[in-house]
Formats: structure tokens, C-alpha cells, sequence
């Protein structure tokens, strides 16, 4: 009887649980689950779009093997230096919004000014206001033409990094422009550290270098981890990226395999992401015993 | 310091011998400069490394630098929207036009549609904004806090959408949309919001979830013995104690969805009614069509960059008004965990 009555609680719950996810389970399958599956089939069909029908002949790897293979002059010469510039505007992004998200958690007068200012690219940088201002030429700094970077990195830099790094310094700008999602995400996970292992730090004489290296910074490495996913996915969709524009609706069987491809790089950099966070929290968490 | 008050006995008792006045003197002065010495070191260098002033000038010369970054192509954009033709061409104006001229601004508003789509940008910012808001928090708090078969699998799937590329469902989802007859309407926007997924939906999901997982399991408890069910319970207790979480979401996704250009020019390529990002981007060819015949070339910029302003003033405007919730909300949201 009573064992009755709470497996029927349970289930009540499973219900209730079942019914408040519904709907998002429904959107789920239909724009989400739906699509993913028919574009896997399209990346393996011929598609001919005729005015009242689509037709669909099956040609199996043909698609995959002519990107990657027969003409690969989009991923290799295209793809393949924008992964390489990524490679280097992630670290630079973490970096960079690691220190102003510390430096705007201190208190200072004139702390909120600042705030709002910092928060503003979280406004502008998803828009077209963005590609205007690149296109103005807003997105480089005067340093590296005043100290001929370009020139030196052409110089001492092998020629397949050269010209991402070139790139990299030439949209500085716009890589500190793209870090404003990862500053709010390191300020609200700063909050969560407590005050008082800083205070208990501080009563026993470390300095605040020590103090950052030592508790901020351990503290702070699932939102790291957090924001390299982030920066990851918001890259892979930049305006910049040459993928995004080449799947359009010109060619759909060959547009889906490429997209499936480009996302398979995407899964592969998230899974090592999520790896190497597995081992510093392993090691973290075994160093804290 | 009593120890100081006793020794100052004697002190006094040698002022009264003038031999030792002078040394005296001395000592005091040498004890004067090296408190103030002190003091100076106390202020420059702080008691501790980032209370001094030298370590808030090098904060406050980096924030103000990067600031700077942030600041300068929005001021950019404004000074150069009020330059008629004697300033554009006039090489000594940089930064500070020698007068101010609105033309650009309404010719750039016409070019634009600017009240037509600004309304349609509004309404469907807005309404995508308010369903995510409601579907998001429903999916995240089922999510964090309640029990439903195969909570793992949907967990993972939460995961995997949120870093799924758009592009990789687009092509099936126009085709979707098109059997639906939804081609160049809102819906294809609009309708996955409905159901907690739409621009960056899954993200909310994530928000919501995170901020849920946060609360106490005790405040269910207590309104489940209050006899509160699932759906009052939602409503009354568990969306509004979300404020911090919904105001980041509310503006995320309204930002997002206003700035948006990706959907709509999929959705509604050939669609008479169109939101502002498309209408600059329409105007962006327009002017480029008319460079490479050989007009406007004088003006372009300063059009460009009023028609820009005005597609970011409104946010602006959000922003302001929005910007204390949002930053409190943030911090005390956990926004993430």
C-alpha cells in the first residue's frame, strides 16, 4: 500500500517533469532533430529542385569525396587558415577577457562607467554594425605600422602561420571586440568565488599575484572552460568565417556535406575541450587531497 | 600608543634643558619626515600591492585604454554621420566637425524604410524575446529541478544544440518551412521560440537551468506543502524569483534577434517586409551598385554610418535603460552555474 502510494508519487512527478519539458522535447525533434537528420540524408543525394517536386538520387560519399579530396581548395586554402587564426584569437580572447573581467571586479570609483562601457560590445558585436566598422578599416592598430610587425613576422615566421597571425594583429580590434559574452561569463563566475578565502589569503601574507595564481585562477577554470566552448561556437559562426556564407541554397547536397564536415571539425575541437577539462579537474581536484 | 603617552613624560622634562632641545628637535623632525615618507609610500604603494595609487593608475590606464578601443568606432560613427561635404572633404576635420548637418541621417532613414522596418524589427525582437523568455524558463527549470524519463539523454541533446553550428540544419529547415508556406513571413523566427529553441535558444535553456540548480531544494518542498501545483507553483513562485536570469535573457535575446541578419536573409529573402538588419544590408548593395557606376562616393560613408546608428540607437537606448538590472543580473544570476 504504501509502496504504492509513493511509486504513484513518482510517476506524478514524471509526469508533471514530462509535461514541462514537452514542449521544448517537441522543438526539439521538429526544428532541431528533424533538419540534422535530413540534412545527413541530403549530403548524400543528388538534389534537383524542379518546380512542384524535389528529386533525390543517391550517389553516396560523391559529395564528401569532392570537398575533400578532388577540390579541396575550399577547405585547404580557406578553411584551413581560418581554423589556424582561431586557434590563435581563442587563447588571446580568454586572455584578455580573464583580465579586464579581474580588473573591472575590483572596486574603484567609476567601476559602473566602466562596466557599461565594457558591456557594450555584447550590443554591437552580433550585428551588420560590425562587418561596416571592419570595412572601414576600424579593426587594426596603428602599432603594427608604426613598428613594421608585418614586416618582421614575413621575415622570421614560417609562411603558413605568418599570414593568420598577420591577420590575427590586423583584426585585434575586432578579437577584443568579440570577447564581451566572455567577460560577463568570468565577472558572474568571479562572484561566485568567496570573499572570505581572499581575506583568510590575505591575513596569511600572500600578495595578490600569488593570491590570483593560486585562487582566482583555480577557481575560475570551469568558467574558462565554459568560455573556450563559448568562443568556440561563437567562431565558428563569425562573420568572417568562409563556411558560412558557401552553405547556401545553390547546391543543398553538396552545401549539407560540407556543413556536416565543418561540423565534425567543430565536434572534434569541443570534445578535446571537454577532454583536457576532464584531466585539470581530475588534477585539480586530486591536488586539493 | 599608552606606551608612547608615558614616554612622552620625560620628553618634555628634557625640552627644559637646551643642550638637548636642538638633538630633540631633530629627532622629532626626522620622525615627522619619515611618517610622512611612510604615509606617501602607504598611499603610492599601498599596504598591500593593489591598494596603492600606483596600481590603480596602471588599472585605470588599461580600462580607460581599452575602453577607448570599445568607445572609438561608436564615436566615430557620430562625428562622421554630421559631416556635410564641406567637412568630409576639409582634411583638418577628424574627429570634430566645424558644423553639424542632419541630411545624412534622414536621407540614410529613407534609404532604410527606417519606420516600417524599425517597427517590424521591434515587433519581432520583442515577441522572439518574450516567448524564449517563457519557453526557455519552462525547459530550464524542468531541466534543473524536476524528474522526467530520459533526463540524461535530453541533457545531452540541451548540450549538443547549443553547440551545433545553424548552418548545418538551415538548408532542411527552409525546406520546412516551405512546405509549411512560411517562406517570407515571421514564422520561421518566431514559431521554434515558441518551443524553447530559435537564435541561441538552447544557451537560454542553459541560463535558466543553471540558475535554477542554484536554489535550494527546501523552496519546492515548502510550496508543494503549501499545496501549490506543478503549473501555480511555476507561475507564482519559481518564474519570478528568476528576475536576474530573465533580465540577461530578456536583453540578450531581443540584442541578438534585433542584430540578427542570418535567419532573416534565409527566411525572407525575397520578403517585402523586412527587418532593419536586412534593409542595411539591401542598402549596402544599393550604394555598392551606385559606387561602381560612379556616385555618391563623397557621401557614402557618412550615409553608411547614419544608417549604422540608427539601426543601434534603439538598442542603445535598451541598453541605458536596461543596464543596471542587466549588470546586477549578471552577477547575481550565475549566469553560468
Amino acid at each position: 500500500m504504501k509502496l504504492g502510494r509513493r511509486l504513484e508519487a513518482q510517476t506524478l512527478r514524471k509526469l508533471e517533469g514530462s509535461l514541462f519539458i514537452a514542449p521544448w522535447v517537441f522543438g526539439f525533434l521538429t526544428f532541431v532533430a528533424f533538419p540534422l537528420g535530413f540534412s545527413l540524408y541530403m549530403s548524400f543525394h543528388q538534389v534537383k529542385i524542379t518546380v512542384n517536386s524535389v528529386q533525390y538520387t543517391f550517389i553516396g560519399f560523391k559529395h564528401y569525396r569532392e570537398i575533400l579530396i578532388a577540390n579541396g581548395s575550399l577547405l585547404y586554402e580557406e578553411l584551413f587558415p581560418f581554423l589556424r587564426e582561431s586557434a590563435m584569437m581563442i587563447p588571446i580572447i580568454l586572455v584578455f577577457s580573464l583580465l579586464i573581467a579581474i580588473l573591472l571586479n575590483l572596486k574603484f570609483p567609476g567601476r559602473t562607467l566602466f562596466r557599461v562601457i565594457f558591456f557594450l560590445p555584447v550590443i554591437f558585436s552580433s550585428g551588420q554594425i560590425v562587418q561596416e566598422f571592419i570595412a572601414q578599416g576600424e579593426g587594426s592598430l596603428s602599432i603594427m605600422e608604426t613598428l613594421r610587425i608585418d614586416y618582421y613576422l614575413q621575415e622570421y615566421v614560417p609562411g603558413a602561420w605568418a599570414a593568420p597571425i598577420q591577420k590575427v594583429m590586423g583584426s585585434f580590434v575586432l578579437v577584443l571586440w568579440y570577447s564581451g559574452v566572455q567577460i560577463l561569463i568570468f565577472l558572474a563566475g568571479r562572484q561566485t568565488l568567496p570573499a572570505a578565502v581572499y581575506e583568510a589569503s590575505r591575513i596569511d601574507g600572500s600578495g595578490p599575484w600569488s593570491t590570483f595564481w593560486k585562487i582566482t585562477l583555480p577557481g575560475l577554470v570551469p568558467y574558462i572552460f565554459l568560455n573556450l566552448m563559448y568562443t568556440v561556437v561563437d567562431l565558428f559562426t563569425f562573420p568572417s568565417n568562409p563556411i558560412v556564407s558557401r552553405v547556401n541554397t545553390t547546391n543543398y547536397g553538396s552545401s549539407s556535406a560540407l556543413a556536416w564536415i565543418y561540423f565534425t571539425i567543430i565536434l572534434v575541437f569541443v570534445l578535446l575541450t571537454l577532454l583536457l577539462y576532464s584531466r585539470v579537474d581530475k588534477s585539480l581536484s586530486g591536488s586539493k587531497k | 600608543m599608552g606606551f608612547l603617552d608615558r614616554v612622552s613624560v620625560p620628553l618634555e622634562r628634557m625640552n627644559r634643558v637646551p643642550k638637548l632641545r636642538g638633538k630633540l628637535d631633530d629627532l622629532q623632525r626626522n620622525r615627522k619626515l619619515r611618517s610622512n615618507l611612510e604615509l606617501l609610500r602607504y598611499r603610492v604603494l599601498g599596504t598591500e600591492i593593489d591598494k596603492g595609487l600606483l596600481f590603480k593608475a596602471a588599472v585605470y590606464i588599461i580600462l580607460i585604454n581599452v575602453a577607448f578601443i570599445y568607445l572609438k568606432p561608436i564615436l566615430y560613427m557620430m562625428t562622421t554621420m554630421v559631416k556635410d561635404a564641406r567637412n568630409i572633404l576639409d582634411p583638418s576635420v577628424i574627429w570634430v566637425p566645424k558644423s553639424i548637418y542632419w541630411g545624412h541621417l534622414k536621407e540614410a532613414a529613407d534609404m532604410l524604410h527606417y519606420g516600417k522596418s524599425f517597427l517590424i524589427s521591434l515587433s519581432l525582437a520583442s515577441s522572439v524575446a518574450v516567448l524564449q523568455v517563457f519557453s526557455c524558463a519552462i525547459a530550464g527549470y524542468a531541466f534543473a529541478r524536476l524528474d522526467f524519463p530520459f533526463k540524461k539523454l535530453w541533457g545531452a541533446l540541451l548540450l549538443f544544440t547549443f553547440i551545433m553550428p545553424p548552418q548545418i540544419t538551415i538548408l532542411p529547415s527552409i525546406m520546412l518551412f516551405k512546405s509549411f508556406g512560411w517562406l517570407n513571413t515571421f514564422l520561421p523566427m518566431v514559431v521554434p521560440a515558441l518551443f524553447g529553441h530559435g537564435l541561441k535558444g538552447a544557451l537560454f535553456v542553459i541560463i535558466y537551468r543553471s540558475f535554477y540548480s542554484t536554489l535550494p531544494k527546501e523552496l519546492d518542498e515548502a510550496a508543494r506543502m503549501d499545496g501549490a501545483g506543478p503549473f501555480r507553483m511555476f507561475f507564482r513562485v519559481m518564474f519570478p524569483i528568476a528576475r536576474s536570469a530573465t533580465v540577461v535573457v530578456v536583453l540578450f535575446s531581443f540584442v541578438w534577434n534585433w542584430n540578427d541578419f542570418y535567419f532573416p536573409s534565409l527566411y525572407m529573402f525575397t520578403a517585402e517586409h523586412v527587418p532593419l538588419s536586412i534593409t542595411l544590408a539591401r542598402m549596402a548593395g544599393e550604394m555598392k551598385t551606385a559606387e561602381g557606376a560612379g556616385e555618391l562616393t563623397v557621401y557614402a560613408e557618412a550615409i553608411k554610418m547614419a544608417a549604422s546608428f540608427l539601426i543601434i540607437m534603439p538598442l542603445l537606448f535598451v541598453y541605458l535603460f536596461a543596464q543596471r538590472w542587466f549588470i546586477e543580473g549578471v552577477e547575481r544570476s550565475g549566469l553560468v552555474e
